[in-house]
């Protein structure tokens, strides 16, 4: 049987006055296994304490039961005074006599009375069955992670440090100084802000205590207080510690965006540094990762860095990047299918970008003149290259660059593969390609043509004869054919061949009536060619319809505006004719449902057969390997059709031997995987000839940028530039080409539609031009795992979006601006230099207006309730400088009510006030934009009550504060809870203001609420201090309010297992399987006792009994 | 009203769903033998709002009895019934916010609980709603009084609940 002691408390007259303690004490007395009950006036004071402890001493009590106010506020007050007095912990019951009873029941004092005995009775009932539980202890780790970068952060950092504990300080920016950075001067004393925070960041960069982490994000936490586990996830800088600051490489930049630093106010270049004295002192760039466009190219073209430097005319400088993993610039633009255009973000505004023109244009303005650097030979290794293809003669080009000397041999008399014989003159002229080639071949690559592969040497011979390796780049240079009867008469060609012949210049003379049998591009191509070549009707027929036909689009609306058929649908079942061919017998057919592979075959469909008549037939059905050329290549192995390769080395089974191209496809049959295939063979070719991976063979993919849609609706739009063609009547009689590409004008205004989605576009320019060579492109994110004893969380605020009140103009009209965005045009080290110059047209103001309250004291759902504490002191501020430096401009501060708590903020008022600011007690209704972008303001004056209506050059809206969207996403992660306007919820406002809900977890700053910078620096301080007193003694107890298991009874069902929102439930051997609760991790929520099926498992101090005990008395 | 004691339990069990009883007899009702609710609240949120109540010097009906728990997702069928058996006319759990759980599911697993309570109560013919859930923030004080003061009247339209 316990021995229970009640002590009731009279709260100083709070309790006593509506309860009767006497008459409570007595009925107290007569419940089971109560010894003693003992009134005092104020329980929780040293008085209290004596009562408490003399009572126990001499009744002998080993439970103690509390009538006083909630445990949540004097709870901690009594159980240290049992753990003191030695009864052990969860010996304490609660009896909430003020809150919950005599406050709330004033008016009811019988009620109250009878409530009071009741709930008196339950809390002696549960004393009556609570256990007294063990603590263990645990190891306290001596550091400490700081989240945020601000003057919070960095006051709190320096606390730490100098109390000897380790300070990790993570900051998402690039660097140091939060809000504070971006002020000119603080109230009330008009202070420069970077003088008072200028020392705190070189004391973070200097202090070998701290151990700064700028661009870095906390993602997960794990562990208890005192060993935290956080895991940090830092993103890349792409510059490196060899910077010196010197800023040569923002002058190069061809990209600007908006400067977060200045909100707005500027722009910047992706590379950046966002003031003199950052800290870190390097520049970073701004890679939101890789744009559509470069994410979508097999080659992962720098597209967005070659149109960024387009845009700005750098002709040259674009052609480098475009060029660097394509040695056919020139021919792309005017070939590639361009799905680079289709996942150009501007299409979801307006139309794509025309990006493969703008590379037309670049390649054939800046390529002939772009002189061809001789690569130092650097290695003896030779290498063969089969086939002087896109594939080929990419892995040559590369190669050579890299040092090797290169031979390419080539069947056809000329180079170029099926870029010179495949593509017709026309769409892609025989001195575009020429000079490409010529370019590559100026590396010092050998060229051998009229050499086929099978007939004059062999993969044997190049092996013995000394190539260390051979790259086959053979393609796909047979036609196939067709299973029909009459597929083998005279008249019947292959389109490969037809154009081949053509492109060599050997005399064709296609029968008046040609029918191209096939839907692709190469069937486009032959139909256009043999129109050239003087037929009279051309058509085309394919067994798909207008919506899958696979030729780009632009392709058929040129042959059908040349006068080229188009017949759809149809499958071909038989080749008419005798001794040659008159004709095709076509079914009309559907496509079917996809196999395996993706392939639609036809099905035959309803409906009499169709005959066309023909002299010729061209057979474009697709394209096939020429085996002949693997004779005396054992170890090669083709399957359906195809060579097959390892993809990770890209080489064939037969060591040495690789296949690129075409040939050994991974993607589509088109040119920029071919070349893309050819990158990716010479850097396998270099590993393997130097015998170590020295060189990805596949590039590290970065994530793809997305510009989200709000951003894309703020962009004008503007149409895509037309490309001119030729007139069709000027085409069909001869060869020149019929797109026409673009004037400089029409690139450059193209170019500038670009939207920058991938911010850095990774042209290069900056790493080229930094004199110390400090960029590092190839820079990936990392991650690492820190253990910490204890966090504080100081990531700040921001500042309310003005837009959501759209009567007041933010947003649409220039000269609409926020306090913070005048505070960088005040701002000494501003981008305006301190001079304050209006955003439309550079003028300094002569009448400004400032309105306070903006989405502050909002009861409606567009605001926030709460009043962010200084703004009436900021606008002052401002008004006061603005007077300073401009006396011939007025300021109005149109308010709600002047605010100005504490030292010092009164007097400023007064001293403001005499320097000539207008202060108008006011309401505002409406803000209007004037012609000259000056504005209007009409308002009503809460004093008198008239109307007003005034212009001004200028209006600040002086917008409140609410908690960051880092402070947000810092709880979610960690787990910590927030209330109205996101700031973060303390523990107690008044008995813990620093700490959060989390144990082991502080808070600080205006993450916390609004205040202003000593309030900021004196609650961090306070947090800094709660962190040594909590990690100072190196162990602690852990919390006995945990769950844990009886392993006698447990079933070893797992149903808790998988309940634990913690994690922290096992199932673990032993006599048999039962149940283990992590006592690090559990944080003592009870969800796996209420499941538990065996009642196995409880909470310390809130066990079944326990709380049955309290719920049934 | 109120059945005698000597009725058969069938007859002393009420119509569910039904309440044309006329608002004078609901009072003399209450009125005759005092309401007793049992709530339990979560020491994040509901006990906040509870002692913000509190401090607030706000009326409250004096028929509710405040039990803390550490996370509504302690609470568990077990105790609601036996709160019910054991005198109390009508439990209730208070807890935070869905998605706000402190402990981040625990107050799911309470709403689908008491769900399962009042389904229970249903099909041995009890009234189910003398069980409720509710769900506040700790800034939410006022909500925390209209759900206690709401749940005070609907037990107070509704017989004491029998005890054998």
């Amino acid at each position: 049987m316990t021995r229970c002691g009640v002590f009731l408390c009279e709260c100083g007259g709070n309790i006593s006055g509506v309860l009767d303690l006497p008459a409570l004490a007595t009925g107290g007395r007569a419940l089971d296994g109560v010894v003693n009950v003992a009134v005092s006036q104020f329980l929780c004071g040293a008085e209290g304490r004596r009562l408490i402890e003399d009572v126990v001493a001499d009744r002998g009590l080993d439970r103690i039961v509390i009538g006083s106010c909630s445990r949540r506020f004097q709870g901690p007050t009594f159980e240290r005074i049992a753990r003191d007095l030695e009864l052990g912990e969860n010996t304490v019951a609660f009896a909430n006599l003020r809150e919950g009873c005599a406050f709330i029941h004033r008016r009811e004092p019988e009620k109250a009375q009878r409530k009071a005995q009741t709930v008196l009775a339950a809390a002696v009932a549960r004393a009556g069955r609570q256990q007294p539980l063990q603590p263990s202890r645990t190891f306290l780790n001596r550091s400490a992670l700081v989240v945020g970068g601000g003057i919070a952060g960095l006051s709190a950092a320096e606390e730490l440090a100098g109390a000897g504990i380790t300070v990790h300080l993570v900051e998402r920016e690039q660097s140091l100084g939060g809000y504070m950075a971006r002020l000119s001067k603080t109230f009330p004393t008009e202070d420069c802000a970077m003088c008072s925070l200028g020392p705190r960041l070189a004391n973070a960069a200097t202090d070998s205590r701290i151990n700064l982490h700028t661009l870095t994000e906390v993602t997960a936490l794990s562990g208890p207080p005192g060993e935290f586990r956080v895991r940090l996830r830092h993103h890349p800088r792409f510059v490196t510690d060899q910077c010196v600051g010197c800023g040569t490489c923002t002058g190069v930049c061809p990209v600007e965006l908006e400067s977060e630093f200045d909100l707005g106010v500027t722009r910047r270049k992706a590379i950046s540094r966002p003031f003199a004295n950052a800290v870190p002192s390097t520049f970073a760039i701004d890679n939101r990762g890789w744009a559509p466009c470069t994410s979508t190219c097999p080659a992962h073209t720098a597209v967005q860095g070659y149109i960024a430097l387009a845009a700005q005319g750098r002709w040259a400088e674009a052609y480098r990047v475009a060029s660097a993993p394509n040695p056919f610039p020139s021919v792309c633009g005017r070939i590639c299918p361009h799905e680079c255009e289709e996942q150009c973000t501007r299409g979801r505004l307006d139309q794509p970008v025309a990006i493969a023109a703008i590379k037309r244009f670049v390649a054939d303005q800046a390529g002939a003149a772009c002189p061809v650097e001789v690569p130092v030979r650097r290695y003896e290794d030779r290498v063969a290259v089969v086939g002087a293809g896109p594939a080929g003669l990419t892995a040559a080009r590369d190669l050579a660059l890299l040092g090797y000397p290169v031979t390419v041999f080539e069947a056809q008399p000329v180079a170029g593969g099926m870029l010179r014989l495949g593509v017709p003159e026309y769409r892609l002229p025989r001195a575009v390609v020429s000079a490409e080639v010529e370019r590559v071949l100026a590396l010092g690559v050998e060229l051998r043509t009229g050499r086929r592969c099978g007939r004059d040497y062999t993969v044997d011979s190049l092996l013995a004869s000394g190539y260390r390796a051979v790259l086959l780049a053979l393609g796909l240079q047979q036609s196939r054919t067709l299973p029909l009867p009459g597929a083998g008469l005279p008249g019947v060609v292959g389109g490969l061949e037809m154009l081949r012949r053509q492109a060599l210049g050997e005399p064709a003379g296609p029968g008046p009536r040609v029918v191209v049998i096939g839907g692709g591009d190469v069937a486009v191509d032959a139909a256009r060619t043999a129109l050239r070549q003087g037929a009279e009707r051309v058509t085309v027929a394919c067994i798909e319809d207008g919506d899958t036909l696979p030729a780009q689009p632009a392709e058929i609306s040129d042959a059908l505006a040349e006068g080229v058929e188009l017949a759809t649908c149809l499958m071909p079942v038989a080749i008419l004719g005798e001794d040659t061919v008159t004709g095709v017998r076509f079914q009309p057919c559907a496509l079917g449902e996809p196999d395996a592979r993706g392939w639609r075959p036809p099905q035959p469909a309803d409906g009499d057969p169709v005959e066309l008549e023909a002299d010729t037939v061209v057979l474009c059905v697709g394209q096939r390997l020429d085996e002949d050329a693997l004779r005396l290549a054992a170890g090669v192995d083709v399957v359906r059709d195809r060579l097959v390769i390892d993809p990770e080395t890209m080489m064939t089974g037969r060591r040495g031997v690789f296949a690129a191209g075409d040939a050994a496809p991974t993607g589509g049959l088109i040119a920029i995987q071919a070349i893309a295939a050819g990158a990716r063979a010479a850097r396998g070719i270099h590993n393997h000839l130097r015998g170590q991976t020295l060189l990805d063979v596949w590039p590290s993919e970065r994530d793809r940028a997305e510009v989200s849609d709000g951003e894309l609706s703020r962009r004008t739009a503007r149409p895509r530039q037309e490309m001119r063609v030729l007139p069709p009547v000027e085409r069909a009689t001869g060869w020149r080409e019929v797109r026409l590409g673009f004037s400089e004008e029409e690139a450059l205004a193209e170019a500038r539609r670009c939207l920058a989605c991938g911010g850095c576009s990774e042209c290069g320019s900056c790493a080229q031009a930094c004199p110390a060579g400090a960029v590092d492109l190839a820079q990936r994110s990392w991650e690492e795992e820190v253990t910490v004893g204890a966090l504080v969380i100081a990531t700040g605020h921001q500042e309310f979006d003005a837009r959501r009140k759209p009567p007041l103009g933010y947003g649409r009209y220039a000269n609409v601006l926020t306090q913070s965005q005048l505070a960088r045009l005040l701002a000494a080290s501003g981008p305006t230099g301190g001079e304050l110059h209006r955003p439309s047209d550079g003028q300094v103001p002569k009448r400004v207006f400032m309105l306070q309250c903006v989405g502050s004291r909002d009861l409606t759902s567009r605001g926030n309730e709460h009043c962010s504490a200084i703004c009436c002191l900021f606008a002052t501020l401002h008004a006061s400088l603005i007077r300073e430096s401009y006396p011939d401009t007025q300021v109005t501060i149109a308010y709600t009510d002047l605010r100005m708590p504490g030292k010092g903020h009164e007097e400023y008022l007064r001293l403001v006030a005499e320097r000539g600011v207008r202060y108008v007690r006011s309401r505002v209704g409406e803000i209007a934009e004037e012609q000259d972008k000056s504005l209007r303001v009409r308002w009503e004056d809460t004093l008198t009550g008239g109307k007003h209506e005034e212009l001004f050059d200028l209006v600040v809206l002086t917008a409140g504060l609410e908690a960051s969207a880092g402070t947000t996403q810092i709880a979610r992660v960690v787990g910590l809870q927030q209330g109205a306007a996101g700031f973060l919820r303390e523990y107690h406002p008044k008995l813990r203001p620093v700490d959060s809900q989390r144990a082991g977890i502080f808070i600080a700053g205006t993450a916390q609420g609004p205040k202003g910078i000593p309030e900021t620096i004196a609650q961090a301080k306070a947090a800094a201090a709660r962190v040594t007193s909590m990690l100072h003694g190196g162990m602690a107890a852990t919390p006995v309010d945990i769950a844990f298991s009886d392993p006698g009874v447990c079933i070893g069902c797992g149903v808790r297992v998988n309940v634990c929102p913690q994690g922290a439930v096992r199932l673990v051997d032993g006599d048999r399987v039962h149940a283990l609760v992590d006592q690090a991790s559990c944080r003592g929520c009870g969800i796996c006792a209420a499941e538990c099926p065996s009642g196995a498992m409880t909470v310390g101090g809130f066990s079944d009994a326990e709380l049955l005990a309290e719920a049934t008395v | 009203m109120n059945a005698p004691a000597t009725a058969t339990p069938e007859a002393r069990v009420p119509e569910l769903g039904a309440s044309d009883v006329p608002v004078s007899e609901v009072i003399a009702d209450a009125a005759d033998g005092e309401r007793a609710i049992v709530a339990f609240l979560c020491r994040e949120c509901a006990y906040s709002a509870a002692d913000a109540a509190g401090n607030a010097r706000t009326p409250l009906p004096p028929t509710i009895r405040t039990i803390m728990v550490p996370c509504t997702g302690r609470v568990s069928p077990l105790h609601l019934l036996a709160a019910l058996a054991d005198g109390a006319d009508g439990v209730y759990v208070a807890g935070c916010l869905e998605g706000q759980c402190h402990h981040r599911v625990g107050n799911f697993h309470a709403l689908d609980r008491v769900a399962f309570v009042r389904r229970l109560l249903e099909s041995v013919g009890v009234e189910p709603e003398r069980a409720s859930m509710f769900t506040m923030s700790a800034a939410d004080t006022p909500r925390f009084v209209a759900t206690a003061r709401g749940m005070d009247a609907t037990i107070a339209r509704l017989p004491r609940l029998p005890r054998s």
